[in-house]
């Protein structure tokens, strides 16, 4: 059996590897500070090599302001920043540390293969 | 991405939608890649997006449709396609009656007539809508969407009336 601690399969395949959760990307680039759209899609794209479509994009957002977690601010030049609410941060908090405990188990596992 | 094209694309949503984010879509279309390739894939994508808009409206889009109009109207509610075609169809069902009795008269025919088959049609054609409209905003907009349930049940009952009560 190959090991699967290399790499050979991302390499083959970028699109291996990539994460895409849109409304989880999202909450993420906004923790980082308010952005509008092309500046998340370019920050998410910096944070985890996947680039989301505009439709995507939009399509989360809507969701996490109908959820409240994100909330728009005033338009810039006709483009409208976002930033993530309170509420925003404790749903990304605790998603990300289920995250963190599932990533951290599963790659325990795969160590002892 | 060419702005016509953008502007093309970003017609493929409900206008709801358009209203709420059109302007900022518009512009980060704009301030896309530029390359063939690039605004394919990007086009590809706001078009799968839009069919899903229009399939299952965003919640917070379609509240703000409701709330456009003010509180507790159902002015916005009508400016969807399910909320006023059966209301249409149903006031188009009475008008069609209504000119034949002025035209012929309230005598009852043996055979129905063309204006039994349209009227049958308007009456028949506006249940599946009806249940569409139903089923999309009970549950968003509650109050709302049964006043406009009201509205409609309402116009049907009025085509209907002079059907019975004439006894056509």
């Amino acid at each position: 059996m190959s090991s699967t601690r290399d790499v050979v399969f991302k390499e083959k395949d970028p699109e291996i590897g990539h994460y895409s959760d849109p409304p989880l990307l999202v909450l993420a680039s906004l923790a980082g500070g308010a952005k509008h759209g092309h500046a998340m899609i370019e920050d998410i794209l910096t944070l985890c090599g996947t680039r989301l479509g505009p439709g995507t994009l939009y399509g989360a957002i809507a969701r996490l302001e109908q959820h409240g977690w994100i909330e728009p601010l005033a338009p810039e030049d006709r483009r409208r920043p976002y930033r993530i609410t309170a509420q925003g941060a404790a749903v990304l908090r605790a998603k990300l540390t289920t995250l963190h405990l599932f990533s951290k188990a599963g790659l325990g596992r795969l160590e002892a293969l | 991405m060419r702005p016509g094209f953008a502007h093309f694309l970003l017609r493929l949503y409900p206008r709801a939608w358009r209203e709420r984010y059109g302007e900022e879509f518009e512009v980060l279309l704009l301030a896309g890649r530029g390359s063939i390739r690039g605004d394919l894939g990007a086009a590809g994508n706001v078009v799968w997006s839009a069919f899903r808009e229009r399939v299952s409206p965003t919640p917070v889009v379609a509240r703000e449709l409701v709330t456009a109009a003010g509180p507790g109207s159902v002015l916005a509610l009508t400016k969807m396609p399910s909320a006023f075609l059966p209301l249409a169809m149903s006031m188009t069902a009475l008008a069609v009656l209504g000119g034949h009795l002025i035209l012929f008269g309230i005598a009852r025919e043996a055979d129905e007539g063309a204006t039994a088959h349209i009227w049958q049609i308007l009456m028949a054609g506006q249940i599946p809508i009806l249940a569409v409209f139903a089923t999309k905003w009970l549950r968003r907009a509650p109050k709302l969407a049964v006043k406009v349930l009201v509205l409609q049940v309402g116009a049907a009952l009025a085509s209907m009336a002079p059907v019975f009560l004439l006894n056509l």
